[in-house]
């Protein structure tokens, strides 16, 4: 009854609120009218009567006012009349509110951007069926690190754990020729297990994934096309099931397309099935192929590492030659995806965090200064009966309706920095969930604005809710007679945390900056001008020998050699920067035992290399034609052996031949010369010559120990890379390489044309990236803070003209009252610089891993950066006091 | 007693409600009985009655309706609901405990500690 006779009155007194109103109205009136008759009655005169009744009532508004607060309607009410009163009050004034806004929206728009890639990347859970069970595996070697699995270690897993629903095997993402309409292309293929897309628990969004059994007896020819691939390729034709897909000059039909969202592995183009014969595989010791698996539901993830680790351990005992040390790594998808990006993407995130901050203490100054002015009005409105809470409030809704409308436009500036975000990722950057501004970086941007709204709000609230009315209302107000202390210590602190906020940013931007030029001026062991580089890949199919793979080799060679415009040209089996391949290798009279040597980088190569990439000789030779002649001696011996015994006795005959790097020469033969000196790598190989170090992984890492073969050594691997030096830009070349191929064997596709510089440069994005980003928030943060301290010091000066008016009519001297003014924004100044500085050095901790060749703790910057804040603060000090000694003295003494 | 009492905080609502249930009465009519049944000796700030009705209406204590007042003006009545008549006993029955704790503890001599 009572609930409902409440809701009652509140609806009827909500939705008639003007006949309540009038009703109350009359109901007050009738009092006053009934007092003052009885008033009359006892012989009172009546103008004296009505008098009477009015003061005994007492304040008629305030008894209003009282009413409507018990009927419980005021609040709604009030939220209308505040917000109304809030536009009012924000379009009265453009110029505050068109500032307000746009450091906001900003704010808002790129933290909400930036919380699109961080949800994406880092918190959404990835799009399979319950994620949190879907493991990478890895395995461990004698050499450091994470390995993939060998075929013969995964099968046993698989077949011998209790702790998985299920496992899957695929490749890396191999380079295949598709033949089009106009000559081949290039596309991304991975080869999974038939069971891969059922582990994850998506499905195609046309035709189906891979059935069971489709890997088997040399694996089914059919592909699953991702989206991408199917729109550039295919024109998005809906019957594409079916249809004929020629990769490698081997016919599949398509069966599926994989939905927009599905990116995983990496950037894929097509999955065909993997040949699961054992055979093929490959043995234990060759680490090829990567694989998922998916945890037993009731079964913790640790469970079933230390199941594996059981089983990695009985098959070490088993098979001691080949699995010496090798144990099992369980990492969790999204770790496996994401790997170090995170730390990156959070700095950046706490980057923006801090921008936003920054944006929160202008407006609240602004507010501030405002609240200042506005204090006689707070004053009347106490004064007729406004409570403190209920200005606070209203206070608060104006800021939080600027906030809200800032978030507005700040969700616009989102979908643009989310537009430009994507354009611009590392390509390195994975994306398992698309980065997009959906449902919860909405929610967040709502978050962040009430949130923003009320932070900033409360300042300006707090301070107008101590008020005291007489006083104001005496003091009438005027600028000079009303700031009190606390607004000034608000004030300063705002101003001087702002400071501290972007110093601590600009350093965190310095320091990367000082990583980038770092890295740029690193040696790479590589002269990039006039360098392009193309690969190939040779199709089994059609390449089925050694000799007709070596044939091609020779004559496309001999082609670009003579091609106008080329001074050098080689073919390698591996570019600097782009990783590759690695093996054990064992120097007779250095025992480290037969699995477990010392791991050297490989690259295969023919042609004038060194010559073409400048990479200096430092000792011997390098390789002549009967280095080449005597390996593809060596290999056409080799490759029909059929028993272990067979091969050995190959193997013993030769003594082939390796150029290596410095840093190889100096790790094995030290202060010696390595010419000459033998090491074997599945064959005895001799040292004919030294050369200078290339990085073969990141810039940032150092280079290591590498052998360069003859190519004859390595004809076999999937795809070639070929180089050529010009005379002229390296882009000119890409023609030229194109038609050489293209005259040999119309099928092949040129992929990854690239000059050598452009590698390079792809190779630093990550760190690219990282410092255009937060070097954009810092220079971001600076203007913020030069306006916040500006703002804070015209206001102050303005507060202080009449002072100065008054000095300067005494005579003092210009620079005595610049000195007085500096004197007191140098203090805030220099406070937050301190606060600042001590925040950096915490922050730039946490930024330790992005940083090259330069200490999170780096002096310089520290004290480059201060100098540089320091000064543009000061200039925002000084221009408003330039202004306020240009008045005229007689204005400035009117100024009260 | 010459002086007039000021109100005890929260006894304002019983006392409308005593008021109110003697017979529907206007606001004015509530002001009035109140000082005519404690013969003049409590002293009510008439602004203060109208919020406090309101209070006890949007309670559903009371109930109001617009009626005629006796120089035939259009006056709002208030009366008792059927709630309102349980929560002034038990306003009441709470108010004579007190009162009687109270003014136990206030008689207590010093030979009855």
């Amino acid at each position: 009854m009572t609930v409902c006779s409440r809701f009652r009155s509140w609806l009827q007194a909500t939705l008639q609120r003007s006949r309540m109103e009038s009703e109350m109205d009359t109901e007050l009136r009738f009092h006053m009218e009934a007092y003052a008759e009885d008033l009359v009655r006892s012989g009172m005169p009546r103008q004296e009567a009505a008098r009477r009744a009015r003061i005994e009532f007492g304040g008629i508004e305030q008894t209003k006012e009282e009413c409507r607060d018990m009927r419980k309607v005021n609040w709604i009410d009030d939220v209308g009349q505040d917000v109304q009163y809030a536009a009012r009050m924000l379009t009265k004034s453009p110029g505050f509110t068109v500032v307000a806004m746009l450091t906001l929206a900003l704010g808002i728009g790129a933290n909400t951007a930036l919380f699109s890639v961080v949800n994406a990347v880092l918190l959404k859970p990835l799009p399979f069926r319950n994620p949190g069970k879907v493991v990478a595996l890895w395995e461990t070697e004698t050499a450091p690190g994470s390995f993939p699995l060998t075929g013969e270690d995964y099968l046993d897993w698989r077949a011998q754990n209790s702790t998985f629903e299920d496992m899957s095997l695929y490749s890396w993402q191999n380079s295949y020729n598709v033949s089009g309409k106009d000559g081949a292309e290039g596309a991304s293929v991975v080869r999974t297990q038939a069971n891969f897309f059922s582990l994850l628990g998506v499905q195609a969004q046309i035709g189906r994934t891979f059935a069971t059994g489709e890997d088997q007896n040399g694996g089914s020819h059919v592909a699953v096309l991702s989206d991408g691939f199917w729109k550039k390729h295919f024109g998005a034709q809906q019957e594409i099931l079916g249809k004929p897909l020629e990769l490698n000059g081997e016919s599949y039909s398509v069966i599926g397309v994989m939905p927009a969202w599905y990116r995983v592995p990496g950037q894929a183009d097509i999955w065909v099935p993997l040949d699961m014969s054992k055979d093929k595989l490959g043995k234990r010791g060759s680490h090829n192929w990567k694989a998922v698996g998916r945890v037993k539901d009731e079964v913790a993830i640790s469970k079933a590492l230390a199941d594996l680790r059981t089983i990695a351990e009985r098959l070490e005992k088993q098979f001691p030659d080949n699995n010496r040390n090798v144990d099992a790594i369980v990492t969790p998808m999204r770790e496996d995806l994401v790997g170090d990006l995170s730390s990156q993407l959070w700095v950046m995130f706490g980057a923006v965090g801090l921008v936003l901050l920054i944006a929160c203490a202008n407006v609240a100054n602004l507010l501030l200064a405002r609240a200042t002015s506005r204090r006689q009005e707070m004053a009347v409105r106490g004064a007729l009966g406004a409570g403190r809470g209920r200005l606070a409030r209203q206070l608060l809704t104006e800021s939080v309706v600027l906030s809200l409308v800032s978030g507005g436009f700040g969700v616009v500036i989102a979908y643009g920095g989310v537009a430009a975000l994507k354009a611009s990722l590392p390509p390195s950057m994975p994306q398992p969930n698309p980065v997009e501004v959906g449902l919860a970086p909405l929610t967040f941007a709502l978050v962040t604005c009430l949130a923003v709204g009320i932070l900033f709000g409360l300042a300006p609230a707090l301070q107008s809710s101590g008020v005291d009315a007489g006083e104001t209302l005496k003091s009438k107000g005027s600028p000079g007679g009303s700031t009190t202390k606390r607004g000034h210590w608000l004030r300063n602190t705002l101003v001087a945390g702002e400071i501290a906020l972007s110093l601590a940013l600009l350093i965190g931007a310095g320091l990367l900056l000082r990583t980038f030029a770092h890295l740029r001026a690193t040696e790479i062991g590589v002269q990039p001008a006039n360098v392009l580089t193309a690969e190939v890949k040779l199709p089994e199919s059609k390449y089925k020998t050694f000799d007709q793979r070596r044939e091609f080799v020779d004559e496309l060679l001999q082609k670009l050699r003579v091609s106008p415009g080329v001074n050098a040209a080689a073919i390698t089996t591996k570019l600097p920067l782009l990783g590759g391949s690695n093996g054990y290798i064992h120097i007779p009279g250095q025992d480290t035992g037969s699995m477990s040597g010392p791991l050297v980088e490989s690259t295969s190569i023919r042609g004038d290399y060194f010559g073409a990439l400048r990479i200096p000789l430092l000792a011997g030779r390098e390789f002549e034609k009967d280095d080449y002649e005597l390996t593809a001696k060596f290999m056409r011996e080799v490759i029909p052996a059929k028993t272990d015994e067979e091969t050995k006795a190959v193997v013993k005959k030769y003594t082939l031949r390796a150029v290596i790097n410095q840093t190889m020469a100096q790790t094995f033969w030290p202060k010696q010369n390595a010419v000459g000196k033998i090491f074997e790598h599945f064959v005895r190989l001799e040292v004919v010559g030294v050369v200078g170090d290339v990085k073969q992984g990141r810039v940032r890492s150092k280079a290591m120990p590498e052998a360069y073969y003859p190519l004859e050594w390595d004809l076999d691997m999937p795809s070639l890379s070929i180089v050529v030096k010009g005379d002229g830009a390296a882009g000119a070349l890409a023609g030229t390489v194109r038609s050489a191929v293209r005259s040999q064997d119309a099928n092949l596709a040129l992929m990854h044309v690239r000059p050598m510089a452009q590698i390079i440069t792809e190779s630093m994005t990550d760190t690219t990236y990282e410092t255009v980003l937060l070097g954009g928030m810092a220079v971001l943060a600076l203007i913020l803070a030069a306006v916040g301290i500006y703002g804070v010091m015209s206001y102050v000066v303005g507060q202080r003209t009449n002072e100065i008016g008054i000095r300067m009519a005494l005579g003092a001297e210009r620079g005595q009252i610049v000195g007085m003014v500096l004197r007191q924004g140098a203090a805030i100044i220099g406070i937050g610089i301190f606060a600042g500085l001590a925040g950096a050095t915490v922050g730039a901790k946490l930024m330790e891993g992005l940083l090259v060749g330069v200490k999170s703790i780096d002096p310089a910057t520290y004290a480059g950066v201060a100098g540089m804040l320091a000064a543009v603060a000061l200039l925002a000090c000084y221009l408003p006091v330039r202004r306020a000694m240009r008045v005229d003295p007689m204005i400035a003494l009117r100024y009260e | 007693m010459d002086k007039q009492l000021d109100l005890l905080q929260g006894t304002l609502d019983m006392l409308i409600l005593k008021a109110v249930s003697l017979g529907p009465l206007h606001g004015y009519g509530i002001l009035l009985r109140i000082q005519q049944i404690s013969k003049d000796r409590l002293e009510i700030q008439q602004g203060s009655l109208y919020p406090a009705l309101y209070r006890l209406e949007h309670q559903g204590w009371i109930t109001s309706e617009w009626g005629e007042s006796e120089n035939k003006r259009k006056a709002k009545y208030y009366r008792l609901t059927a709630a309102g008549k349980r929560r002034l006993l038990a306003e009441a029955d709470k108010w004579n405990r007190m009162t009687n704790v109270i003014a136990g503890i206030l008689g207590t001599k010093p030979e009855e500690v």
